[in-house]
């Protein structure tokens, strides 16, 4: 271990919570991912919307499109051009996004054209304000894993020894991962239905019944951008972040060649610490909400 | 190529990394689309996707392994390592959102009493709902899956290298070797399961079966294709 193997991987940890945080911004914006189900079902139970529309594929294996897209741009240009390395991964990044843009304007307009039968309109302007700035996420995220698999593969020792179009796939499938399994939580089980009572999930009676005013006007995607920038993606930027650093500052503070025992057995320790927070976190809950009033079985709470 | 006794044992790991896999994702709790409005208990997305965000980020820690050493059990414990640490950072910040965010306990809707905190369930299940969040069963439940996951990944991986000396086809063929046997797996559950104290999770003979088939065929053709092929 030396000085600079840790700024990599710590660099590498602030790369990664970025990417996870704009990730999930991102399928915000566009809807994407497991919430995208109520977007799709308000119009048929008579809520039209505002909402963009891009379920482009499960967030996994779209953020490994664009995310591969960019790698291998970067990939291309950085071997069969000599070009500089962060120019390269930027002009990846620029075709990944470009990519998303296209994939997200069919997916609006073809999902929300075929629902014109529950009187879903097509909005131009939310095409024309609400694109760019998935564009903008798309091209973040790619943009840090393409430099973070760049690290892992030429400049952290041991390199990796996968190519940099491979790690890229791997980090696009986890961070999708993340962002669909976490802050989609805080877009769908929050910002999605705001005037049901608070502490509980979603009642299934209320599916489609999604909040379509804003503080003032209509509600439209932007709008639940700066609500789940708030927790929802620093939250999915922290998981990413905690993956990609725990994982490489193991193997980086530990020598996997002399010392793979220690690495392993500090990837053990993380891990309980993991189990007990999250224990804590489920016990604290419990204790601070308490049982719900409705319930009226025969267990003792 | 010689078909001789090495090329059993490549086949059979393989295999052996196939069923893992199978076997793994019936323990990791997803609860998909209902999960990401709090309305079902466990990780709110796709079963396939979560075991192959986690199995994959083993498998980065074991290609990272496998470049420096060639014996198997720490590259295997390196895989393992790598995704258990992304499926707790992931259902860690996913139990911060339901706590923090949308404000309810962890609730299982399967059980009457958490089989290892011994807490009990259906009080704190907010009606309308079958469960939120992912209690604490579901994240013990969950680290095994994601160890099951890594290994199985580690395990493809590992014979793979030895046959064809390169890391990144190798890297290739396990992801598609391990994403046959989540989808396999994904469709023995129907899409969501609490892990190991759910009903489910006794189907897991027909995912053995099924798993112990795919693999099979895949490992043959994995290990015959790269010399016959001549890659």
């Amino acid at each position: 271990m030396d000085a600079f193997s840790m700024g990599l991987v710590a660099a590498m940890g602030a790369l990664a919570t970025v990417a996870g945080a704009s990730e999930d911004i991102d399928s915000d914006i566009g809807s994407q991912s497991n919430p995208n189900s109520q977007v799709q079902l308000a119009a048929q139970v008579g809520n039209p919307h505002r909402i963009y529309n891009k379920a482009i594929a499960g967030e996994p294996p779209s953020n490994a499109l664009w995310c591969t897209t960019a790698a291998i741009v970067a990939y291309t240009l950085i071997t069969g051009y000599q070009m500089p390395a962060l120019f390269a991964i930027a002009a990846g990044a620029s075709v990944a996004a470009l990519f998303d843009g296209v994939f997200a304007t069919s997916a609006y307009f073809g999902r929300s054209a075929s629902q014109a039968r529950f009187n879903q309109w097509v909005y131009l302007d939310i095409v024309r304000y609400t694109t760019p700035s998935i564009m903008a996420h798309v091209w973040i995220t790619s943009f840090c894993i393409c430099l973070i698999s760049y690290i892992q593969v030429y400049v952290l020792t041991p390199h990796h020894p996968f190519p940099i179009p491979v790690i890229a796939l791997i980090w696009g499938l986890t961070v999708g991962a993340i962002g669909s399994s976490v802050g989609d939580i805080h877009y769908g089980g929050e910002r999605e239905f705001q005037w049901r009572l608070f502490g509980q999930g979603l009642n299934t009676m209320l599916s489609g019944q999604i909040v379509r005013k804003a503080e003032a006007g209509l509600r439209n995607s932007i709008d639940n951008a700066w609500f789940c920038a708030k927790f929802g993606g620093p939250c999915t930027g922290m998981g990413f972040g905690l993956t990609v650093f725990l994982d490489n500052w193991r193997s980086t503070v530990f020598d996997p060649v002399t010392q793979a025992p220690l690495a392993i057995a500090m990837g053990i320790f993380f891990v309980i610490v993991m189990n007990l927070y999250s224990f804590y976190v489920d016990v604290s809950t419990r204790r601070k909400y308490g049982p719900y009033p409705g319930y009226k079985g025969d267990i003792a709470a | 190529m010689s078909f001789d006794a090495s090329t059993i044992i490549y086949i059979l790991e393989i295999t052996v990394g196939g069923l893992l896999v199978g076997i793994g994702v019936h323990f990791v709790p997803v609860g998909g689309a209902p999960a990401a409005m709090a309305q079902a208990t466990g990780i709110g997305t796709g079963t396939v996707q979560l075991a192959a965000g986690s199995g994959l980020t083993g498998l980065l820690a074991a290609g990272l392994m496998m470049s420096v050493t060639h014996d198997i059990w720490p590259i295997l414990a390196s895989g393992a390592v790598g995704a258990m640490i992304m499926i707790d950072a992931t259902m860690l910040t996913g139990n911060w959102i339901y706590a923090y965010a949308v404000g309810c306990p962890m609730a299982s809707a399967k059980v009457n009493y958490d089989p290892i905190t011994g807490f009990s369930q259906p009080p704190y299940v907010a009606p309308g709902t079958v469960g939120q969040g992912i209690p604490t069963v579901c994240f013990v439940s969950g680290t095994i899956g994601g160890a099951m996951g890594g290994i199985g990944g580690a395990m493809i991986y590992y014979p793979l290298v030895l046959i064809n000396q390169n890391p990144a086809e190798s890297a290739i063929f396990a992801i598609g070797i391990f994403l046959v046997n989540a989808v396999l797996a994904s469709w023995n559950i129907q899409g969501t399961i609490e892990g190991f104290h759910d009903p489910k999770f006794k189907k897991w003979p027909n995912a053995f079966k099924s798993c112990l088939v795919a693999s099979l065929i895949l490992a043959v053709v994995a290990v015959l294709i790269t010399p016959i092929g001549g890659i």
